[in-house]
């Protein structure tokens, strides 16, 4: 061949060139080497950040029942209008807060401070939207970039009990919640438990909320599921909580205080379970799933009569007679009585040179049980002349008095239980004199329903003193296991159980032969003792202990209306009804009810505004 | 004699479709995935688009079979001469998209005749080539030829397409290496090329390739004069690059150039360097094999700019990780050697020339094009052979292999006078 020499030399060149071409796709190849093996991972990262967008799916809140498994509280479904600040126009401002019928000043405050949640992150910024103003906005949406919805959940209540200040509300998370709440998901326009049961089982309520992952294009557009939704996490729904409460019996105090204000608390005696936790006025808990107006809010709390208070657990008075049980107990424990030592009454104590420590009758010589069911005065001035003031508070404390309870109840108010550093901080100079009202439930010296409820508990069961609690059980939502709460078992009363005895024998005798012989449940033995407590504000308040059966106590109670009177002329008839609610299914005296919804508290002086 | 069908290069012709259908395949991706609704219409068409011009160069490929060997050899020169007219026609009447101005519409076609000068200038080159006597010196005939490739090149600079026109003068090595010029020549034509991309990653690297590759030729030809001569072109060259980025070139253009040595830098990032950041996110988060066809989240979320014509490497390496990506570099591997071996068989300077200047096109691009998707390079928007969305492209680069294919089959009708050298 003639060009042999030649294509030899050209052969040579080809394989060279070959051998270029290889090494440099070789090349080439061992770059995608470094890249998609050994620092894949790193890209990966890179990618995710990139494309991935992280959706919370926020979970059902948890439902509140009440003890039979009566439905308090559940969702219903809400929508809620949401701004993406980083692709919101501020020229659309007019026009949402004309959709959504707000204020654009308060919307545009809204969105300011989404902004500085997060730009990118959609936040709500309206809660609860009515359907109608919804449907107006989704025709608008194209007009709002950066606007969106979604579909939530806000509270309902479906029973007739309102139970406003046991299961608290939910309202959108704000100030010092948000900037601690940021760690565990939670966002501006959140809902978060605000008070009662809500507050104090958020986390539980709340659940656990899920992620859906999205992908997002560099346009920030919704695409797709992100890898299939492979690392989707669902959201757990909240615990469900049965509480302590029975709603019927609910639904009756709550009835009976029509007109009134005042507080009621039910205990089972034996477990310390609130059966019943009235507080009037109370407030309508449905107003806060709507957007509560300026107006609303402001009226709720500037109100005179604090609906918003929990009398329950908050207001503090004097005991009254029903103090006199406790001195009782106390006075026998310290030994300044035996039981059948009497002492002479002649219709004052002569200490107050018959002016200041009166009785209501001239009582003659009367030993401690008559001395509790005739509730007289004297005596119980006698026996807090005779004890040692520290003792008495150590007894009064240690039956839960001027203490607030570590129990699932916020919100509580502690008390004034005097010992002699009290006194000597108070006046400097102080006399037995100032401590002998202690003993009749008047003087420095302050208690709350709840206190009492508690302390009628631990005579009603001769010395168990019991911690009031709300939670019966909550309800694991993956497998529907109860769970019981940790509650701390009852502790024995420092007094011997023959002097609770003598003080709860006393107060059967008040239901038979004393101030409580009116409002005596039909057919079931019960203790009680009337109580009538000094209010600086107008008349007295009415206040009545109680518990019933007699030999086998279920319920104690403890009832107080301001402004009402004499302790069996209001709370008497409304705690025995409670009582024969509870213990029985039904209410039979139709004429006791009907007197109920008579009694009114007085009207409120509004010192404001002078008396 | 053989028969036409015995002598036709079928592995050529099933490695050039299955290029073109892993482009399918990926432009399919980036148009029918869960984000195409987001899409414009006319983008959502490139599929069917990319697929009708996978039947025109079927065509054109049959058309090519048809022809003699003498028509291409009788039309090279007219070819090329026709390119040129196509080009300045460009620059004066044509339609401009995206900057350059090197498109022509014919009727619903728009052409970018950039890419079809290609075609015209390799025919030109290689008849040149093939009609070289040996009374020619060495250097004219090496001057005739740079020039050749020069003038369409500088016509697709004044379009301003740098990348297009930098593929022309990527291919005057390759072209001169084939036709027989030194290695030596060469290889001081090639140490520039080396030392500017090395004064651009690493200095100290510049100028050590610089002194070994001076300090090479000296050894090679024991002329102390070859190896200052080798040390001045590269590290002149190395100096030039460092001038220009220092003082002649505008920050914008220094950061432009720079960029892919670090694209995730604070700086580039979400400037110059985005595209090399989103591509190297594609590419590196495939991994071994890939996150699955249409579920890449930078391709199916647009984050790599121009995913289906420069870019669309990152794609096949994010869906199918570096089990597909490697597969397209092996594919390209046979195919290019094939052609080589092709043009070796055709012991004919003007059909060794076709297959020379085929696999120099597609090298260069290649290189330009995976290197600049894996940040080695910096961003020069050429397409990847076959598989870029765009039917110019594709239409030029399929004519040069159907010609090259078409003189191996009929390479006995090839006149059996060779070089002369």
């Amino acid at each position: 061949m003639i060009g042999d020499s030649v294509s030899g030399s050209q052969s040579d060149r080809a394989r060279i060139f070959s051998l270029v071409v290889l090494a440099v796709l070789g090349l080439l190849m061992v770059r995608l080497v470094q890249l998609q093996i050994v620092n894949s991972s790193e890209y990966t990262g890179e990618s995710r950040d990139n494309s991935m967008r992280e959706i919370r799916v926020l979970p059902a809140r948890g439902t509140i029942l009440d003890r039979q498994g009566t439905v308090l509280v559940d969702n219903q479904p809400a929508f809620s209008v949401r701004v993406t600040p980083r692709y919101f126009e501020e020229e659309s401002l007019p026009l949402l807060a004309e959709l959504l019928e707000v204020p654009e000043a308060v919307l545009a405050e809204r969105v300011q401070e989404a902004s500085k949640y997060s730009s990118y992150v959609p936040s709500i910024v309206m809660n609860g939207l009515p359907f109608d103003r919804l449907s107006r906005l989704t025709e608008r949406l194209d007009d709002l970039p950066g606007v969106d919805y979604e579909a939530t959940q806000k509270r309902r209540y479906p029973s007739p009990v309102r139970a406003s200040h046991v299961l608290g509300y939910v309202r959108e998370i704000a100030g010092d919640d948000l900037a601690n709440g940021k760690a565990d998901g939670y966002r501006p326009g959140d809902l978060i438990g605000q008070r009662g049961i809500e507050r104090i089982y958020e986390s539980e309520l709340r659940g656990n909320l899920g992620s859906d992952f999205r992908l997002v294009n560099v346009h920030g557009q919704d695409v797709s599921p992100f890898r299939n939704g492979v690392e989707d996490v669902n959201p757990v729904k909240g615990r469900d909580l049965v509480l302590t409460i029975d709603a019927d019996l609910q639904a009756l105090a709550e009835s009976l205080f029509v007109g009134k204000r005042g507080a009621a608390v039910a205990l089972d005696p034996n477990t310390g379970e609130i059966l019943s936790l009235v507080s009037k006025p109370d407030f309508d808990l449905d107003l806060f799933t709507r957007q509560i107006s300026g107006q609303e809010w402001t009226g709720l709390n500037a109100s005179v009569e604090k609906p918003l208070f929990n009398r329950a657990t908050q207001s503090v008075q004097m005991p009254g007679s029903t103090w006199k049980p406790l001195i009782a107990m106390i006075a026998l424990e310290e030994g300044v009585i035996t039981p059948n030592e009497t002492v002479h009454c002649p219709g004052y104590h002569p200490m107050g040179r018959g002016r200041f420590f009166r009785c209501m009758h001239v009582h003659g010589n009367i030993a401690v049980v008559e001395a509790v069911q005739e509730s007289c005065n004297t005596f119980f001035f006698e026996m807090m002349r005779r004890l040692d003031v520290n003792a008495f508070a150590r007894h009064a404390r240690s039956m839960g008095f001027g203490e607030v309870i570590d129990t699932d109840l916020t919100e509580q108010a502690t008390g004034l239980i005097p010992d002699s550093s009290y006194y000597n901080r108070a006046h400097g100079r102080w006399t037995v004199g100032y401590q002998m009202n202690l003993g009749v439930g008047q003087g420095e010296l302050s208690v709350t329903p709840l206190q009492l409820a508690r302390y009628t508990a631990a005579v009603a069961t001769e010395g168990k003193v019991v911690t009031p609690h709300l939670i019966a059980a909550s309800v694991n939502p993956e497998t529907g296991t109860l769970q019981a709460p940790d509650v701390p078992p009852p502790t024995p009363l420092a007094i011997r159980p023959e002097f609770v005895g003598l003080a709860k024998e006393a107060m059967r005798r008040v239901m038979v032969a004393g101030t409580g012989r009116g409002v005596q449940i039909p057919g079931i033995p019960s203790g009680g003792k009337t109580g009538t407590a000094q209010n600086e504000r107008g008349r007295d308040d009415s206040v009545f202990i109680m518990f019933a059966p007699f030999d086998n106590p279920q319920i104690a109670v403890a009832v107080s209306v301001e402004n009402a009177g004499f302790g069996g002329s209001a709370a008497a008839p409304i705690a025995s009804l409670m009582a024969e609610q509870y213990l029985t299914g039904q209410v039979t005296r139709p004429d006791i009810v009907r007197w109920m919804l008579q009694t009114k508290s007085d009207p409120m002086i509004d010192k404001t505004n002078g008396e | 004699m053989r028969r036409w069908y015995q002598t036709l290069d079928y592995v050529t012709i099933f490695l050039w479709l299955t290029l073109v259908v892993c482009g399918l395949v990926a432009i399919y991706s980036t148009t029918h995935g869960p984000a195409a609704e987001f899409l414009p219409t006319s983008v959502r068409q490139n599929f069917y688009r990319q697929s009708m011009w996978l039947g025109i160069c079927s065509v054109g490929i049959v058309i090519a079979l048809l022809l003699p060997v003498r028509f291409f050899q009788n039309t090279a020169y007219l070819f090329y001469a026709g390119s040129i007219l196509l080009l300045i026609v460009a620059l004066v009447f044509g339609k401009e998209i995206n900057g350059a101005k090197s498109w022509l519409s014919f009727g619903p076609m728009s052409l970018q005749v950039s890419e079809l000068a290609k075609v015209g200038t390799i025919l030109g080159v290689s008849q040149l080539v093939a009609s070289r006597r040996g009374t020619q010196s060495d250097l004219r005939f090496a001057l005739t030829m740079i020039v050749m490739v020069l003038v369409p090149a500088a016509l697709i600079v004044l379009q301003n397409d740098a990348g297009t026109a930098l593929v022309f003068i990527g291919l005057i090595p390759v072209l001169l290496f084939w036709s027989g010029v030194p290695y030596l020549v060469l290889m001081l034509l090639m140490a520039p090329a080396v030392a500017g991309y090395l004064s651009v990653v690493s200095m100290p690297w510049a100028i050590g390739f610089s002194v070994l590759f001076g300090l090479l030729l000296w050894w090679q030809t024991r002329d102390r004069k070859m190896g200052l001569l080798g040390l001045a072109a590269a590290g002149g060259t190395v100096a030039a690059v460092s001038l220009a980025l220092l003082k002649v070139l505008q920050p914008h253009q220094v950061a432009r150039i720079v960029s892919f040595t670090d694209p995730s830098a604070q700086e580039f990032r979400h400037g110059v360097g985005f595209h090399l950041v989103q591509s190297l996110a594609a590419i590196g988060s495939g991994g071994l094999t890939g996150k699955g066809f249409m579920q890449g989240t930078q391709t199916q979320g647009r984050y790599v700019p121009e995913q289906s014509t420069d870019f669309v490497f990152s794609v096949i390496g994010e869906e199918f990780g570096f089990i597909g990506a490697g597969l397209v570099l092996v594919l390209f591997a046979f195919l290019l050697v094939r052609l080589i071996r092709l043009g070796g068989q055709m012991k004919h300077p003007f059909g060794m020339m076709v297959a020379a200047g085929a696999v120099g096109v597609y090298l260069i691009h290649i290189i330009i094009n995976v290197g600049m998707a894996t940040a080695v390079l910096p961003v020069i928007g050429i397409p990847l052979p076959f598989i870029s969305y765009g039917g110019s492209a594709l239409l030029a680069h399929t004519a040069i292999l159907a010609v090259a294919i078409s003189l191996h089959m009929r390479r006995d009708d090839l006149s059996i006078y060779g070089f002369y050298t």
